[in-house]
């Protein structure tokens, strides 16, 4: 596969210096990151052969979309390898002719989860452990245990995978109907983890072979163990004639793998694999290099330089702030504040340009050493978001001219660096007088989607948007917008709520239906540090399209911690339809006390406990793993005092968040992200206020942890 | 970010170096919708027109233009990319390590950054090398001797993650000779530095002036998204 490698790779490089096409080299970015051999997917869009599953893991973070097709059964999965043995899967299905139940097509959600038990070895297979479906009465409900044998090197070109593994549930169908594990039930209210029918009943086994042939062309066949009950025997969605599946498969680029099948004895089939990793950007980012570091003038040859006495001219300080902030401005960014003693200057900033604040640290850092008298030996760097000075990043200035071209330069001055609390405000600092009052605004597209209604999956609102903020003093914040819708068909939907709670998130088709011209929010907040390691905020307004009302938060987050705590205290009301002022009759206290850690490595995790809009109480835990330069996968569920019953559908409510930099796409650095949460479907159960400003994702890139993590950007 | 060689007409280096400082890339906010509604179809169009085009040999520099150069220059042809850069010192120093640190720098700003003639850095092209050990390579030229060695690269991975290769390495020290630069012929020593890890090896050469430790020309891997560079020093 190195050939389609490195084609991507190079053309995406070779804007930096001059016209160029691709050619071989020795070395490519594999090589050097090794992502490792990427398995390819099965028609559940997870590591398989056509079908069934295989003993292999995607390499760490790997991100893969699969979408299939045969016999009328279209399946699309959004797979996930979270560490480097687990991996999770969310799946949307759509089996047409379904014709029973008053499905005419039935359309199902999954859940997967796999573990690598044993990595391939010289002599030992890959073995993996996995859970098809395993929230519920899923159609696909299944667990398997398969192991897979890679050889290469033999008479035939190419590589040789042989998979062999057990198949419990709908993976161990053609066994044959057992008595101890019930059957799927269409349309049960389903989302609970069926632990009680895993690994139960009747197993069977299923084998796969797949051959590489070269760089681009792989064959399948395998031994399938799914009897198809519930769709060619129950139903008539297809005939099936056979147990061996066949197929072709061609990687159309680096990310790209299309196959071709025929299934069952019976039907044809199609697959298209998409495998993307968010370490391996689509263009690395280039930023525009800063100057390289002025060294100060030897202090034995010039000590008049070093003086110190420029310190005590009261007109010091704002002389080299004017000087100070159109080079930061310069390298994006605003200076907020400064503090010149002698050998010690406090520097705050803003970061308006870079994704990673290390970069702005890095940058500012190289300023403050191009600009500020000799004497200055001790940089304190605070970067500040919205009012709250992150941290101070203790750089000496003598380790930056030391060591911008050292050996190891990210890890020496990492070692040189020291992260203390910023206080809330900078005694006898001075400040940039011209920031406030700020006015801003701006108009974009926006869209919105509906995932998952039976009748369209995908639905999806499009318009334009008024963005405008005022922000009359530091920390204060008078923002709205307005959207306008032109076109969509998200109010088209005829599936009104059925839910028994109060309809809190259930009505969004009627505030979709009722007008086209909505105020979507429209609040002020005011936010602040309490003392080191204490941050605060009160907001009131229209928070979002169906809730307004006023809202507070404390957090408590110092900068080397892990740990976090935070509470918020809400009261809201629910607002009319048509997205003007008005409110409805419904109001709730709602709030809750939150808990923050961070793992190492970019793993994540948050435990809310409180009362959730409708009324119920209970807890949220999110988990999400957050690469460098901002990708961010996690998932969700919240369980509350709320029945599965009283909740409908899919028992309690849950789902996936992804954020993906557009830094990512483009290879500009930029602070805009892409973002999503992906729910199998939207109850009133376990749903939570959403308040513009929440303090921990404000606060937490610039603490240690934050700032570590994306390390090697200060010297970009 | 994206000049076209192939318009270059060449009158001297200097004028080269001056239409580089005169060529302004289009500048896009960062961050903002327009920015990426704006930065992505120009992306795409000169990756096309890139691809049409293939790749471009490197320029050929005159007696004529180097004798109107009047300030350090130095020629980078990257190999896999075709055409040919032209950079300006912007800092001579020393800072306590063997080899005097060097950085060269487009008119772009992007930046090289070469301790005694051998690549420790680079800037602004993406999957740049953020620091590297060549203390062996430095030791190798002192002695004019062959001998074994280790490289370490700390690579960005175009994300704010860095990650290190440490690499194996023979320093070979492969005859005397000429190395001719335009019409100025400097008598040479030519190492080869080859550096092994797993799955991974590269293989730089320099030709070094024996009397002055100056590397003349070189052709060193400068990262792995850009490949291998020759670079020669037109004027020092």
């Amino acid at each position: 596969m190195r050939a389609v490698i490195r084609h991507i790779a190079f053309a995406g490089a070779a804007s930096l210096f001059c016209a160029g096409g691709a050619t071989a080299q020795a070395v490519t970015p594999e090589d050097i990151f090794a992502i490792g051999e990427r398995p390819t997917l099965n028609f559940y869009g997870a590591a398989g052969g056509i079908d069934t599953p295989s003993g292999e893991a995607m390499p760490d973070g790997q991100f893969a979309v699969g979408i299939s097709s045969f016999g009328g059964i279209t399946r699309t999965t959004l797979s996930f390898q979270a560490t480097p043995r687990m991996s999770f899967s969310f799946r949307y299905a759509g089996i047409q002719d379904w014709n029973s139940a008053g499905f005419e097509t039935y359309r199902d959600r999954s859940f997967d989860f796999r573990f690598l038990v044993n990595r391939e070895s010289r002599f030992l297979p890959a073995v993996t452990v996995g859970l098809q479906d395993f929230a519920g009465t899923g159609i696909y409900a299944g667990e398997y245990i398969a192991a897979t044998k890679t050889f290469e090197g033999t008479r035939l070109p190419g590589r040789i995978k042989l998979t062999g593994g057990l198949g419990w549930g709908r993976l161990g169908s053609v066994a044959g109907v057992s008595a101890n594990r019930p059957s799927f039930v269409p349309g049960a209210d389903g989302g609970k983890p069926a632990y009680d029918q895993w690994f139960r009943g009747k197993a069977a086994p299923f084998a796969a072979l797949e051959w590489q042939v070269n760089d681009r062309l792989g064959l399948k066949a395998e031994y399938s163990s799914d009897a198809y009950v519930a769709e060619s025997v129950d139903r008539d969605v297809f005939t099936r004639k056979s147990r061996f599946n066949f197929g072709a498969e061609y990687q159309a680029s680096d990310r790209i793998r299309l196959g071709a099948y025929y299934l069952y004895g019976s039907e044809f089939g199609v697959n298209m694999q998409v495998q993307l990793n968010p370490k391996q950007p689509i263009s690395p980012l280039k930023i525009t290099p800063a100057a390289p570091i002025a060294l100060r003038p030897s202090r034995a040859a010039q000590p008049q330089a070093w003086t110190t006495s420029w310190a005590s001219n009261p007109a010091a300080p704002k002389v080299l702030r004017d000087a100070l902030i159109p080079a930061m401005e310069a390298e994006g960014l605003t200076l907020t504040e400064l503090k010149l003693e002698a050998s010690t200057a406090e520097v705050r900033f803003r970061n308006d340009r870079y994704g990673a604040t290390t970069v702005a640290v890095g940058r500012a850092a190289r300023i403050l050493a191009q600009s500020l008298p000799p004497s200055v030996e001790t940089f304190r760097l605070v970067p500040v978001v919205n009012n709250l000075a992150q941290s101070a990043v203790v750089i000496k200035r003598s380790s930056l001219e030391r060591l911008e071209f050292a050996p190891d330069a990210p890890r020496s001055l990492l070692s040189a660096t020291r992260f203390d609390e910023a206080s809330p405000k900078l005694i006898g600092g001075v400040r940039n007088d011209a920031l406030y009052p700020d006015f801003a605004w701006s108009i974009s597209p926006y869209v919105s989607t509906s995932y998952f209604d039976p009748d369209e999956p995908v639905r999806i609102d499009g318009g334009i948007k008024l963005d405008a903020s005022f922000k009359p003093a530091p920390g204060w914040v008078i923002a709205g917008q307005l959207r306008h819708r032109l076109a969509g068909n998200i109010s088209d939907s005829v599936r009104d709520s059925n839910s028994v709670l109060p309809r809190v998130r259930t009505d969004g088709l009627r505030y979709a239906q009722a007008a086209d011209t909505v105020l979507q929010k429209l609040y002020v907040s005011k936010q602040w540090k309490g003392s080191d390691d204490i941050y605060a905020r009160v907001s009131a307004g229209y928070f979002e399209r169906m809730f307004g009302g006023v809202s507070a938060e404390v957090l408590w987050k110092p900068v080397t911690s892990r740990l976090a705590l935070g509470v918020e205290a809400n009261y809201v009301k629910q607002r009319d339809f048509d997205g003007r002022l008005g409110f409805q009759d419904y109001s709730v206290a709602t709030g809750h006390v939150s808990a923050y850690y961070e793992f190492g490595d970019g793993y994540q995790g948050q435990l809310d406990v409180g009362r959730y809009l409708a009324g119920d109480v209970g807890a949220t835990v999110t988990l999400s793993r957050e690469f460098a330069n901002g990708w961010r996968v996690g998932g969700f569920f919240t369980l509350t005092d709320v029945s599965s019953e009283e909740f409908g559908e899919g028992s309690f409510d849950k789902g996936i968040n992804l954020t993906i930099p557009v830094s990512w796409f483009i290879g500009t650095p930029g602070k805009r992200t892409l973002s999503t949460s992906i729910r199998p479907i939207q109850r009133d159960g376990g749903a939570r206020l959403s308040v513009p400003g929440r303090l921990y994702d404000q606060v937490r890139s610039g603490h240690k942890r934050g700032l570590s993590e994306q390390w090697s950007g200060i010297w970009e | 970010m994206v000049r076209d060689m192939g318009m270059i007409r060449i009158g001297s280096i200097a004028s080269i170096l001056s239409a580089f400082v005169l060529s302004a890339c289009a500048t896009v906010e960062p961050g903002s919708m327009v920015g990426t509604l704006v930065s992505l179809p120009a992306a795409i169009k000169a990756d096309v027109a890139r691809r049409r085009e293939g790749i471009q040999p490197p320029v050929t520099v005159t007696p004529a233009m180097l004798a109107a150069t009047k300030e350090a220059a130095l020629q980078v042809n990257p190999l896999s990319l075709g055409g040919s850069n032209f950079l300006k010192r912007s800092v001579q120093r020393r800072d306590g390590q063997p080899g005097i640190v060097e950085v060269w720098r487009t008119s772009e700003n992007q930046q090289l950054f070469l301790r005694g003639g051998v690549l420790i850095g680079s800037r602004g092209l993406g999957g740049d090398i953020l620091s590297s050990d060549v203390s062996s390579a430095l030791s190798a030229f002192v002695s004019g001797m062959s001998k074994q060695g280790q490289r370490r690269y700390v690579i960005s991975r175009g994300d704010h993650a860095s990650g290190d290769i440490v690499l194996q390495c023979s320093y070979r020290f492969m005859g005397l000779g000429e190395t001719l630069v335009v019409d100025q012929v400097y008598r040479t020593q030519h190492f080869r530095e080859q550096c092994k890890a797993p799955n991974i090896s590269i293989s730089n050469d320099y030709w070094v002036q024996p009397e002055s430790g100056t590397v003349r020309k070189s052709r060193q891997w400068a990262g792995p998204t850009v490949g291998y560079f020759e670079m020669i020093l037109l004027k020092g």
